[in-house]
């Protein structure tokens, strides 16, 4: 729904909409401020190394009072919640930039490496992947015929034939590819910007940048062979993100809670990822803009497109969950009836309303109002609200799936309670996102944040012209 | 004095926009004149007046006639026959999401529908003065002034480059 | 990414409206040929309503044959015109210009006729109107509106009523043309549909919000008719493989796939009957093609989700039917039918440029396409019902008789009809879109090189 102003100096977008920088103007200013650290980034910084190290506490006191397997997997619910939220986010955050390069959209320019610096936080993924390796419980039922443990000889996965390593080699295996990938894709787009660096830059600054853009001068030959390698190391990335998604969320989730069979899980929570990535970058952009000194890059441009997505992923992040629920809702089998009132109507109830509030309602009635999307602000604030119950999702999801009681039964036949985190769960969840947080925010003061070269780029494809009487954004799309 | 209406043709639209102008330094009030186009000229292309609408209020009135609506008609005639059926209440929403929502973006669409044709002032019964080269690119600048005024309206038209004035005969 | 030269107003007028002031030599011979079809499955119908559904191939177990897989593809189509013309037009994609509106009149016509294929299926279409619809007070006779059959029509109503206002809306100014350009009976028609249209500002600048504003509004209906559409299978636990949750985004993403082939091979055809070389031009079909290899691998995506979960539960009569989809012949060949056409032939060919600009492979490709999610709806339906129960009389198969084959035959036939008797009174491709793509483009030269590009108000 959109709803349009009724002047001309409403509808006639912002005067920031289309920001056109000026290039030399723009290599000296963004390279100064990719060096400098302000006071506020510094303390920003450090209050997230705390959090890290409340982390490292957190899960060392986790491990010291259940081990890996002796009170099974279900202590360690608030860990995996935290992996895959961070994961989820983290890894899907690359595509804003893989996606919209691909589309041609000029707007993406000013926020595509904002997307790609997230490629950091993939090494991190594949570390906090490492303890889940031991938790998960094993696919062969390990008491069958004993009468003590479920009915099933095999537990339901995704893994049908249980090949050599399933699940763990592969989910670790798909968590590296993806880290490995987002790192080439960031290298590759941020080479012209560091090679453009590196003459005026000085020490040790010098000498990685030397190092990893010496190769770099800008031929047309090597633009050529950069576009090309983007495009196909985005499609790669794309097809292994979704892949990897589908697994950790069978076999973190779905497959922990006996009966569980939702086809469209997998869907879900690659929509879930893909609304709070961008949702991510947009709060990112809006920082930026608001306090990073970055407004004469970064236009209204950005967040009028990108929010239309955010609204469109909102609602279908919506329509996916109906799907679930009414088809478990008209079918009432036990399972059905017993899992709708374990992860959403009783033992998860309220974490399940306020998920919705944050994840649809709030960002709905935001992003709904056409003068609101055409501000920078408001997509960011959608985006928090998209994140806090992004958040609340996947502890609903893992969390419960941890604690749903025997997997090796044949549907879940009563309503476990929900479980709450105890002081080292929460530990465990600020930390692991105050992980994150820090390396990327080291990351932003070595490869500098704004896609120099891209925006670059699009400044020669846009201009302002005048049409009879009016002035308008002429936009060139070279094929 | 009654206004009546003089239209000026124009092939060129950077000419018709001039004709704007000029009706403005004239003294002509920028409701009293219009640009007739066959395609969607940017807004502002002629320096023309804004128009203000009201068009976003239809499709919440129609969204919330809609659901309410459909609301009615799903409780009632599950009231009117009252089958139990899984064990679930008589009046159970989930079954009612699908026709409510339905319903909402029916009611939505059909006022949203009415909102255009009426905020364009269609169906527009007395027709003015018209001229069919509009269709064929022209471009038509309608202008309402007082009788007297018509040989100085044409005089500016004329001096933009309008390649015919035509008046109500 | 422009081609082709620039347009003056007189010569769009002149060529798009070809197809109405004058009639080609050709047109109602075919037009003849296609109502003989249609009126052939009328007289079938007839025969069936007489005789009963016996006459057709449907008997236990299998009671959903080729009728309600005809309507799953029918309603498929019709997703093409929404999805073409809202999305793109929310995208501000300058590309979409030529498309929209045959895309959007595709969508009214397959729609009808999907409507009529459950009706027929009722088998007495006259006791339809009281299971959708509350009237018969008197005998207290209410519709169930906890069936997914009930939700059904009330989607399709929506979805029906809705696009065609849109269509409407979007040719006033274009049957204000019509009106300067008729004599006689038709001028005072169009000038009745025209309403008075002066193409002032005012009227524009409804005209442009009310493509926004309407899109946006029919995006969320278009999304919710297939989904209903898959939940009259997917309500259900009996017939296996029919419950499984992802059917609605599953239907969806296929009929946009199905949809948006058929509205490439329409436009085919119209550039080729009609002369419109220079506004169906290859860079459209191009980009098209280039969508539909997104669109083509989210499909796969959930078919492969789809199958997955279906074995996923090991339980042994769904697996049974997975079996019989993907083992068992004759059924098993069509699925492997399905899967290469839908999927793998066409995006093969998609993936070259070559192929996307060679209108008779981008043809194939969508037809192609066509086959294989008509197949695909059948595999979904049948299989799934052809369950053997205690009584061994009701081992039956499903093999369709002669009544289906005619009806599905002229389903083809019937839109192939509308769409043409559309096309000889209203414009198919909007002459004012047209238009203004011509006035907003424009050039940008970056050293020695010029850039097509295009003005835009944001």
């Amino acid at each position: 729904m959109s709803s349009h102003s009724s002047s001309h100096s409403e509808s006639q977008y912002p005067a920031d909409m289309w920001v056109l920088p000026n290039a030399q103007r723009m290599s000296w200013d963004v390279g100064g401020k990719t060096r400098s650290i302000p006071s506020l980034y510094k303390l920003v910084l450090i209050a997230t190394g705390v959090l890290a190290v409340l982390g490292v506490v957190g899960f060392f006191m986790r491990l010291s009072a259940d081990g890996f397997s002796a009170n099974g997997h279900g202590p360690w619910g608030y860990y995996a919640s935290a992996f895959a939220y961070v994961f989820l986010i983290t890894g899907a955050a690359p595509l804003v930039s893989v996606a919209f390069r691909i589309t041609k959209s000029h707007w993406r320019r000013s926020i595509s490496r904002i997307a790609e610096l997230f490629a950091v936080v993939g090494v991190l993924n594949v570390i906090l992947y490492i303890p889940l390796i031991f938790i998960l419980p094993s696919i062969n039922n390990p008491n069958f015929g004993a009468g003590v443990h479920g009915e099933l000889v095999i537990r339901r996965t995704i893994w049908m034939e249980v090949p050599f390593g399933a699940p763990h080699l592969w989910n670790f295996l798909g968590l590296l590819a993806l880290a490995v990938t987002s790192l080439a894709i960031l290298w590759m787009s941020a080479t012209p910007d560091m090679a453009e660096a590196r003459s005026s830059a000085t020490g040790l600054r010098k000498l990685k940048y030397n190092l990893l853009s010496g190769h770099w001068y800008g031929t047309g030959r090597q633009w050529n062979r950069q576009k090309a390698n983007l495009a196909i190391l985005g499609a790669l990335y794309f097809m292994t993100l979704i892949f990897v998604q589908f697994l950790i969320v069978s076999d973190y989730a779905m497959s922990l809670i006996a009966g569980w069979k939702d086809s469209i899980l997998p869907p879900l929570y690659t929509v879930t990822g893909f609304q709070s990535a961008l949702s991510l970058i947009l709060i990112i952009a809006f920082v930026m803009r608001r306090w990073g000194g970055y407004r004469e890059y970064i236009g209204i441009s950005p967040f009028w497109a990108a929010s239309k997505i955010q609204l469109g992923l909102t609602l279908l992040w919506t329509y996916h969950l109906f799907a679930f629920f009414i088809t478990f809702w008209y079918g009432r089998l036990e399972v059905e009836q017993n899992l709708l009132r374990y992860l959403l109507f009783e033992s998860y109830g309220p974490i399940f309303w306020a998920n919705l509030l944050f994840i649809f309602f709030i960002p709905f009635f935001i992003l709904m109002w056409n003068p609101i999307r055409k501000s920078d602000w408001g997509p960011a604030l959608a985006g928090v609200s998209i994140l806090v119950g992004s958040l609340l999702f996947h502890i609903r999801m893992f969390v419960g799936a941890f604690n749903a009681g025997d997997i090796y039964d044949l549907g879940l036949s009563s309503v476990p309670p929900a479980v709450f985190p105890d002081i080292w769960d929460v530990f465990m969840v600020i930390g692991i996102i105050g992980l994150a947080a820090f390396l990327y925010l080291v990351a932003a003061k070595v490869i500098p944040i704004l896609s120099i070269w891209e925006v670059k780029e699009g400044a020669l494809y846009q201009s302002k012209r005048r049409l009879f009487h009016g002035e308008y954004m002429v936009l060139a799309k070279p094929e | 004095m009654a206004k009546r209406p003089i239209l000026g043709l124009f092939n060129d639209a950077n000419a018709a926009a001039d004709a704007g102008d000029g009706l403005k330094s004239a003294g002509v009030s920028e409701k009293d004149y219009d640009f007739l186009t066959d395609a969607p000229y940017p807004e502002g292309a002629f320096g023309e007046r804004e128009e203000k609408h009201r068009l976003y209020i239809y499709p919440f009135v129609g969204a919330v006639l809609g659901l309410t609506s459909a609301l009615l008609l799903t409780t009632m005639s599950q009231m009117a026959y009252p089958l139990v059926t899984g064990g679930k209440p008589i009046i159970s929403l989930p079954p009612m999401a699908v026709i409510s929502y339905e319903g909402t973006m029916l009611g939505a669409i059909l006022f949203t529908v009415l909102g255009i044709i009426f905020e364009s002032r269609l169906p527009n019964l007395k027709k003015g003065l018209y001229d069919t080269r509009i269709t064929e690119g022209y471009i038509g600048v309608l202008v309402n002034a007082e009788e007297t005024q018509h040989d100085r309206v044409a005089d500016v038209l004329n001096q933009a480059g309008a390649v015919d004035v035509k008046r109500q005969s | 990414m422009q081609e082709g030269r620039p347009l003056s107003p007189t010569e769009i007028n002149r060529d798009l409206l070809r197809s109405i002031l004058d009639t080609p030599r050709w047109f109602w011979p075919v037009v003849g040929i296609l109502a003989t079809i249609v009126l052939a499955a009328a007289i079938t119908i007839g025969i069936m309503i007489n005789s009963g559904l016996g006459i057709t191939g449907l008997n236990r177990p299998v009671v959903w044959g080729f009728f309600i897989t005809n309507f799953v593809f029918w309603i498929g189509i019709s997703h093409a015109g929404v999805m073409l013309s809202a999305i793109l037009r929310l995208a501000k994609a300058e590309w979409r210009r030529p498309a929209t509106r045959a895309a959007e009149v595709l969508t009214i016509f397959s729609l009808i006729t999907a409507l009529s294929m459950p009706i027929i299926h009722t088998g007495r279409p006259w006791r339809a109107i009281y299971w959708f619809f509350p009237y018969d007070f008197a005998r207290g006779i209410w519709p169930n509106v906890r069936t997914p059959l009930v939700w059904d029509p009330s989607a399709i109503f929506t979805y029906l009523t809705s696009s065609t206002l849109f269509v409407l809306i979007a040719l006033i100014p274009d049957f204000a043309v019509l009106r300067d350009h008729t004599t006689g009976l038709t001028h005072r028609i169009y000038s009745l549909l025209a309403m008075g249209w002066e193409g002032n500002p005012r009227q524009w600048k409804m005209q442009i919000l009310s493509g926004v504003l309407l899109s946006a509004l029919i995006l969320p209906v278009f999304v919710s008719v297939h989904s209903i559409v898959s939940w009259d299978f997917g309500m259900a636990v009996a017939a296996k493989t029919w419950h499984s949750s992802i059917f609605a985004p599953y239907f969806v993403v296929g009929a946009v796939h199905s949809g948006v082939s058929a509205v490439v091979f329409v436009l085919i055809i119209l550039r080729y009957i009609y002369g419109w070389q220079a506004y169906i031009r290859h860079e459209h079909v191009d980009a098209l093609g280039r969508l539909l290899i997104v669109v083509a691998t989210g499909w796969f995506y959930f078919f492969v989700m789809e199958v997955i979960f279906g074995i996923y539960g090991r339980e042994a009569d769904e697996i049974a039917v997975r079996e019989l989809q993907f083992f068992i012949w004759p059924i098993s060949g069509w699925t492997l039918v399905f899967v290469i056409t839908t999927y793998f032939i066409p995006v093969a060919l998609w993936l070259t440029k070559a192929a996307r600009r060679n209108l008779w492979i981008m043809s194939l490709a969508c037809i192609s396409v066509n086959i294989g999610m008509w197949l695909e709806r059948y595999i979904i339906i049948v299989p799934g019902l052809m369950n053997r129960g205690v009584f061994t009389f009701t081992w039956n198969d499903y093999v369709p008789r002669f009544p289906e084959m005619i009806i599905i035959a002229a389903t083809f036939a019937f839109v192939s009809m509308l769409l043409l008797l559309f096309s000889r009174v209203f414009p198919l491709v909007p002459l004012y879109d047209i238009k203004e793509g011509e006035f907003l483009r424009t050039e940008v030269k970056i050293g020695r090189r010029v850039v097509p590009a295009t003005f835009r108000e944001d």
